[in-house]
């Protein structure tokens, strides 16, 4: 194992997970101290029930305390109202109920009503936060984002079109609280894409360049149990215990990758999304063997060690030592094989068959050089082990696309 | 919260003025570089007007800040601006000694959390970039290895040699 010199790992957040773990909810606001939390939700995961289940495992919350409004992208003028409603109603603790926006807005409330701030991007970037802040709640209800046991936030202003970033470890909420039924519904094509969002997560924290023992033992069981489990509850919706490990898989790797950071695969998605409008998750799905292709030549001993976790002792035994990594990147090419027949086709394997509403083609290939431009503007580029430029961005996007393996002896070692 | 006083580590004198020397020239040389290597140049056309960002060592220095007016860079010397558009901060001296004595890559040292940058990610990254490229023309190639990611083999002999007489000549004479 590569043992840094030197490293940090932090994440305190207490976590509850169970089948019927947010029936704790009263108790753990009471032990913070709070009564009478603001529920925070998009209008998608209310629809869904979800916060039914949770008022009615919490004790009756107040409907007027409930709200929906968050937009599938965050927004500051929804943080503030937000936080308006907070400070009206003299609420004492947040409760975020959804995916990565609904946490990040939760984040975002947090900072303006802990500051009693009147712009909420006077706190942007990293280090601004000097004190704790309100108790926060969170209830994920997806298995992917591992938003719930992150340090960051990232808003969207989009009067200006700008998206800010905010990082502190006041941001780490207090509780997370991981409940299978929380993502009983989700449908397979939606499971598999956060499934592998996660895996993205665990896999890339194992390699990338803030990676330590700390972020490495997280990640490799994350690895163990989302392998084992993303298929059993794609097939399965309504598996409790493969929710539940999911969910469990997802907050590990999300411990792993807010300590060891992200690289290549996470730099060339988020440009991917953003110029293309492709799912996150789905983006990740697909870049995931690349990131590994790419960057075996600097980390072909940790990625060889996730063939323990994903196939298990037996296989990895079997596997000639300098076979190993490339059979990690066949099994994850397998996985997305196997997902991509158990959604009927939804789930894209490479960039060419990812669809959008109309069923047209969302990435063409002329995009491709838009989407390398793109990728250099975002920060994930700096925690990738092998250095990344204009051309290395376009080939690896150019075999993602036509999902092809890529031609290592290509690739420019540093 | 209490306010608390910030300590300042010891003078350390010969380290200050390595530091000190080392940001002064790479500043010059910053501006040579923006006048003899295209992409250097492209780097900083991106950049908006008056553009300017530091990088030194907290808590007080030194400093090496560079701006760009009328289309034209310059080293503007040591001196922190009220504002800038980015910031790389080094925690401390010491860890600014090896970073820019090369004992600890670039990477590494953000890595190692001894690096803090503020401002807008795509502006820092392009200054990081910028960096990297003065410091392959300054460095003989076995100690550029040390501080970036990837040195860059895939340049042409021809680029290496000229930017290197060009970028020393005009950083020495500040040109």
């Amino acid at each position: 194992m590569l043992l840094p010199d030197y490293y940090e790992f932090c994440c305190r957040v207490k976590l509850i997970a169970g089948h019927d773990a947010l029936e704790k909810i009263p108790e753990l606001l009471a032990a913070k101290g709070a009564r009478k939390p603001l529920i925070i939700t998009d209008k998608g995961v209310a629809g869904a029930g979800l916060v039914d289940i949770v008022s009615r495992a919490a004790g009756k919350l107040d409907p007027n305390l409930v709200n929906d409004s968050v937009p599938p992208d965050s927004d500051l003028k929804v943080v503030h109202e937000l936080a308006k409603l907070y400070q009206e109603n003299a609420c004492d603790a947040l409760i975020a109920v959804g995916g990565g926006s609904v946490m990040d807005t939760a984040k975002g409330v947090n900072i303006v009503v802990s500051e009693n701030a009147t712009d909420l991007m006077a706190f942007s970037g990293v280090g601004a936060l000097k004190r704790p802040l309100k108790p926060l709640v969170a209830v994920p209800t997806t298995a992917g984002t591992g938003s719930e046991v992150t340090q960051v936030a990232v808003i969207k202003d989009h009067d200006k079109h700008l998206k800010m970033a905010f990082g502190s470890y006041f941001l780490l909420p207090d509780i997370a609280i991981l409940d299978s039924r929380m993502t009983l519904t989700m449908p397979p094509f939606i499971t598999a894409m956060t499934g592998m969002d996660a895996m993205s997560h665990a896999v890339e924290a194992c390699y990338c360049l803030q990676k330590n023992p700390l972020s490495d033992a997280h990640a490799l069981a994350a690895v163990s149990l989302l392998y084992a489990y993303l298929p059993q509850a794609v097939n399965n919706p309504s598996d409790r215990d493969a929710r539940l490990s999911m969910a469990i898989g997802a907050c590990l790797a999300g411990m792993a990758f807010s300590n060891s950071m992200v690289g290549l695969v996470h730099n060339l998605g988020h440009a991917t999304g953003s110029v293309c409008g492709v799912p996150h998750g789905l983006c990740m799905a697909i870049l995931l063997p690349y990131g590994l292709e790419y960057n075996l030549h600097k980390r072909e001993e940790a990625i060889a060690g996730l063939l323990l976790s994903m196939a298990g002792p037996h296989i990895y035994k079997e596997t000639p030592e300098e076979q190993r990594a490339q059979k990690v990147i066949s099994l994850i090419r397998k996985l997305n094989d196997d997902l991509h027949a158990k959604t009927g086709g939804r789930h894209a394997r490479s960039l060419s068959e990812v669809k959008d509403r109309d069923g047209k083609p969302a990435v063409p290939r002329e995009a491709l050089p838009q989407i390398a431009q793109a990728a250099l503007l975002d920060g994930a580029s700096v925690y990738n082990p092998e250095e990344t430029d204009y051309e290395d961005n376009l080939m690896v996007l150019e075999a993602a696309w036509e999902g092809k393996p890529l031609d290592r002896a290509k690739v420019k070692k540093g | 919260m209490a306010r608390v006083r910030e300590i300042s580590s010891g003078r350390k004198p010969l380290k200050r003025a390595y530091v000190a020397m080392f940001l002064w020239f790479t500043g010059r040389a910053i501006q040579a570089a923006a006048k003899a290597d295209n992409q250097v140049k492209s780097e900083f056309e991106a950049l908006p007007e008056n553009f300017t960002f530091s990088l030194g060592c907290l808590p007080d220095g030194p400093w090496m800040v560079v701006g760009k007016k009328n289309g034209v860079v310059k080293y503007l010397g040591g001196k922190l601006p009220e504002k800038q558009h980015v910031r790389l901060a080094i925690k401390n001296l010491d860890a600014g000694f090896l970073i820019l004595s090369f004992q600890e890559s670039t990477a590494l040292a953000t890595t190692r959390n001894r690096l803090v940058t503020d401002g807008e990610v795509p502006y820092a990254l392009a200054v990081i970039r910028i960096l990297d490229i003065v410091e392959v023309y300054l460095l003989p190639k076995i100690i550029a290895s040390l501080a970036v990611k990837r040195y860059p083999k895939h340049w042409s002999v021809a680029r290496k040699l000229k930017g290197r007489i060009a970028i020393y000549t005009r950083a020495l004479l500040g040109l």
